[in-house]
């Protein structure tokens, strides 16, 4: 329990440092209206161009929802970890951050709660508040509690990713290489900028084996279906589950083994 | 002799916003317009001539690095005039610039993937120095330090001893009138340090640079300044030679005192603290050791000590003038 | 002695061929750049061709007019790209105080500073939108002329000085608010938007994306010298003076932000 305490004091920090920034939170908010502005105008008109109301399966409005919530999952979800890591091992911090009392990886970890929660609450929350009251279209009931547990589960596998992908800056210096590839394979096979529906069929099954699936398609579907029944949910968040494990063996093993390597080397 | 640098009353005020703890002052904070002034620097005056080194104290905080700005030419006073060699600094920040060197300790302002030499080459152009003023230069610093290894090696991967020597280098390259030097030695090793007051003094007696020097370390100060002015809370407090320092300080002398173990109770420090600090001696312990800060003009050495020995067995002693250090900070706790 | 236009050339000139040298010793991260900057450009480009291949035609834009705007819009970020790289670590500077060690050159503040960094990977991208341009050109059958090319290489300078005020602006942000970070990936965000015509916006907004948040100049007004050279706009025409105009009121902004940041006496 006092193991908890110690992981909650980090949150907690994290709240109260986020609110500290001023004005931050207000410039945040704006950037996000002018951004999911941009995107209803962009496929208002691509749908306006169509000779039919509904293309790949999606109408507007749907295709709508699920990019503005991807987008306000995308917000709260990026704490750019791999910049982080970086930018310690760069300048030699995380040799600090490695005699802590905690695992680095769940220190890195709990030190993030805060803003993401934060995030959640600013971004995600009004967002999707603004999305019911104008469409109406998401159901309220069973689907949020759903909703919840996957998007719980779409944190950890991101946060994987991010740690995974953040461990090869043991290896190179140049972060801002890494983070992109991470960043735009992510954004293009996670469907966060073009629904997955619309995918050719060649692109649509690479992009069903990867991972990254689990990290926007997982919890929005769920967020979208109509009181679901367990049987309907199950798969999606097995799915999950299984990526949400397998990733964080995997970047357990590979942080393990690169800091072994690092120690070996002396570097 | 003409004066490089003269501070005229210069006064600095800033306005900070007032912030509050905890979860709901932060998001109190939020919305505040809660504003209060500070007086960062508060009517300083100033001359300093033309080659002279100046060490510059205080604490941190004190209002050093604020001063600095102003005299860079960066920072425009509240109130007050000053004048750097001839010019109002914020007036002009350029041509000021033309005519300074600035060093930070842990800053380096060289450019960080280029070999030293190439650094050198840019600022050449930067400052446009003559081609053979700035050769003379090159020759000048192979005559004071090892030159050769340290121009071909990036400065990303110098040692910080290495990378200091060439930002001290680099700041007398356009053989500026004035150089500000701010902890120039800071997390050196002792032959490092002297090394680099070894260059310092050797290019300010060569080409008669005017040296600010903001230190903690009273290594430098011993080693470099004539002079030194101390600031705290923006006010002046002292201002003259070293020699004045050491002269009003020279009466005092530190007396320590290895008393048997046994005896080195609190009511022996007490009584010992009652008896004497009617004649401004201080008092420290450290083990079994005794310290005592004496001013020689109030009482005799001698009288102190038979005076202990009433109350406890000395061990042993010694008797030592009083460091630079102890001095400072007699000044920054009692004034002069 | 004075430092004029040919001073700081021949400066930035210097620098950069330093740089670039000292950048080939280490080619293992110059490599890993470059291929994430490529990636970056297939993957978009991939988006945008999953995004038309369901249709023939936005607002009346054809697909190759629409990879025209792709192209040109690419052109015009990378001097932004190249040169203001800097500025992304201006928001580090700023807070741990290792701004003020650029302030003490005889030289302009704002030249200093971002002649420190020149991001070569922004020429991956350069050479990815000459690409597009010249494809998109050759499939819509426009003219190659001496004077459309000189029209071509004016507005792409025109469109990269709208990109480099928004981007000088967002970074200068940092000097007044503490987590500035948001608005310059927000104003980096939104060049991606940049390759859209602004006619899908509804009226309110096509005026904020021209006068506020001016990505409209960035692609489309440019462009449409060359694509519909029958009904070019007068925004269009004068552009290369706003171009102007706003990159010295972002230059004005940045260093009003410096002198700002050494007066909190941090």
């Amino acid at each position: 329990m006092s193991k908890m305490r110690k992981y909650l004091a980090l949150t907690r920090a994290g709240i109260i440092e986020e609110l500290g920034f001023r004005l931050a939170t207000i410039v945040m908010i704006f950037g996000n209206i002018i951004y999911l502005t941009v995107i209803y105008f962009l496929w208002r008109s691509i749908f306006a161009s169509s000779p039919t109301p509904v293309v790949n399966g999606m109408t507007f409005e749907s295709t709508l929802i699920y990019l503005v919530l991807a987008t306000a999952i995308f917000n709260f979800m990026e704490m750019y970890t791999v910049w982080e890591m970086g930018r310690n091992v760069q300048s030699g911090k995380i040799v600090l951050d490695l005699v802590r009392p905690m695992e680095y990886r769940s220190y890195l970890f709990w030190s993030y709660t805060g803003p993401t929660i934060m995030q959640f609450l600013t971004t995600f929350i009004p967002t999707f508040i603004i999305v019911e009251c104008v469409t109406k279209a998401i159901p309220l009931g069973i689907n949020l509690l759903y909703f919840i547990i996957s998007i719980i589960l779409a944190v950890m596998i991101n946060y994987s990713i991010d740690f995974m992908v953040g461990t090869i800056c043991l290896y190179s210096e140049s972060i801002w290489g890494i983070n992109i590839m991470k960043q735009v394979i992510v954004l293009l096979f996670s469907g966060a900028t073009i629904p997955l529906a619309f995918f050719p069929e060649g692109l649509a099954k690479v992009a069903s084996v990867l991972p990254f699936k689990a990290v926007y398609d997982g919890p929005l579907s769920i967020l979208l279906m109509n009181s679901p029944e367990i049987c309907d949910v199950l798969p999606i968040l097995e799915l999950q589950a299984f990526w949400a494990v397998m990733l964080y063996l995997l970047s357990v093993g590979f942080w393990k083994i690169s800091l072994r390597q690092i120690t070996v080397n002396g570097g | 002799m003409e004066n490089s640098i003269v501070l005229k009353n210069i006064t600095k005020e800033f306005k900070v916003l007032n912030r509050h703890e905890g979860l709901k002052g932060s998001i109190r904070d939020l919305f505040s317009r809660d504003y209060k002034t500070v007086t960062a620097v508060d009517n300083v005056s100033l001359e300093i001539k033309k080659g002279e080194i100046v060490g510059y104290l205080g604490p941190n905080g004190a209002g050093k690095s604020t001063t600095i700005k102003i005299m860079t030419g960066i920072l425009k006073p509240t109130s007050g005039e000053i004048m750097v060699n001839g010019k109002t600094p914020w007036e002009d920040r350029t041509s000021n610039c033309e005519k300074i060197g600035v060093v930070f300790g842990q800053r380096s302002q060289l450019w960080w993937s280029l070999p030293l030499v190439e650094s050198f080459k840019l600022l050449k152009d930067i400052y446009m120095i003559e081609d053979k003023n700035y050769n003379d230069m090159l020759d000048f610093y192979a005559s004071i330090v090892d030159l050769e290894p340290l121009l071909h090696k990036p400065v990303r991967q110098m040692s910080l001893g290495q990378r200091t020597l060439s930002d001290i280098l680099a700041s007398f390259l356009h053989s500026p009138e004035v150089v500000f030097l701010d902890e120039p030695t800071i997390g050196l090793d002792v032959a490092m340090k002297s090394n680099i007051r070894d260059l310092i003094a050797a290019i300010n007696e060569q080409k008669n640079t005017t040296v600010i020097l903001t230190t903690h370390d009273m290594g430098d100060v011993d080693a470099l300044c004539k002079r030194i002015v101390i600031i705290d809370k923006g006010k002046m407090l002292y201002d003259n030679d070293m020699e004045h320092l050491k002269k009003v300080f020279g009466s005092y002398r530190t007396l320590s005192l290895r008393i048997r173990s046994s005896q080195m109770t609190d009511d022996f420090i007490t009584s010992l603290e009652e008896r004497f600090s009617p004649y401004g001696i201080s008092i420290s312990t450290e083990n079994n050791w005794v310290s005592l800060v004496i001013n020689e003009d109030r009482i005799k050495v001698m009288d102190v000590l038979s005076g202990v020995q009433e109350n406890g067995s000395i061990k042993d002693m010694k008797l030592e003038e009083i460091s630079t250090e102890e001095v400072i900070k007699r000044i920054y706790t009692e004034g002069i | 002695m004075s430092r004029g236009l040919s001073f700081y050339l021949r400066i930035y000139v210097k620098i950069l061929v330093q740089d670039l040298k000292s950048k080939m010793s280490y080619r293992a991260d110059f490599i890993i750049s470059m291929v994430g900057m490529i990636l970056t450009n297939v993957v978009g480009f991939v988006s945008f061709k999953i995004m038309f291949s369901n249709f023939s035609s936005i607002n009346g834009w054809s697909y190759n007019e629409m990879l025209f705007l792709y192209g040109f819009s690419l052109i015009a970020i990378t001097p932004m790209q190249c040169m203001l790289d800097n500025n992304w670590s201006l928001r580090m500077n700023v807070y741990n105080g290792d701004f003020i060690k650029y302030c003490f050159r005889p030289i302009n503040l704002f030249f200093y500073y971002e002649s420190e960094v020149f991001d070569a990977k922004g020429l991956g991208q350069f050479g990815f939108g000459i690409a597009t341009l010249v494809y998109a050109w050759n499939k819509l059958g426009l003219p190659v002329t001496f004077f459309s090319i000189i029209k071509t290489v004016i507005f792409a300078i025109t469109a990269s000085l709208f990109m480099m005020a928004m981007q000088n602006a967002a970074a200068a942000t940092c000097f007044w608010i503490d987590r500035s970070f948001y608005v310059l990936d927000l104003t980096f965000r939104l060049r991606e938007y940049a390759k859209y015509p602004v006619t899908i916006f509804n009226p309110v907004f096509r005026f904020l994306f021209t006068f506020l948040f001016p990505i409209a100049f960035i692609a489309y007004y440019p462009s449409l010298v060359i694509l519909r050279p029958d009904k070019v706009p007068m925004l269009s025409w004068i552009s290369p003076v706003i171009g102007v105009l706003w990159f010295y009121m972002s230059y004005r902004i940045w260093m009003r932000g410096a002198r700002k940041y050494n007066g909190t006496g941090s």
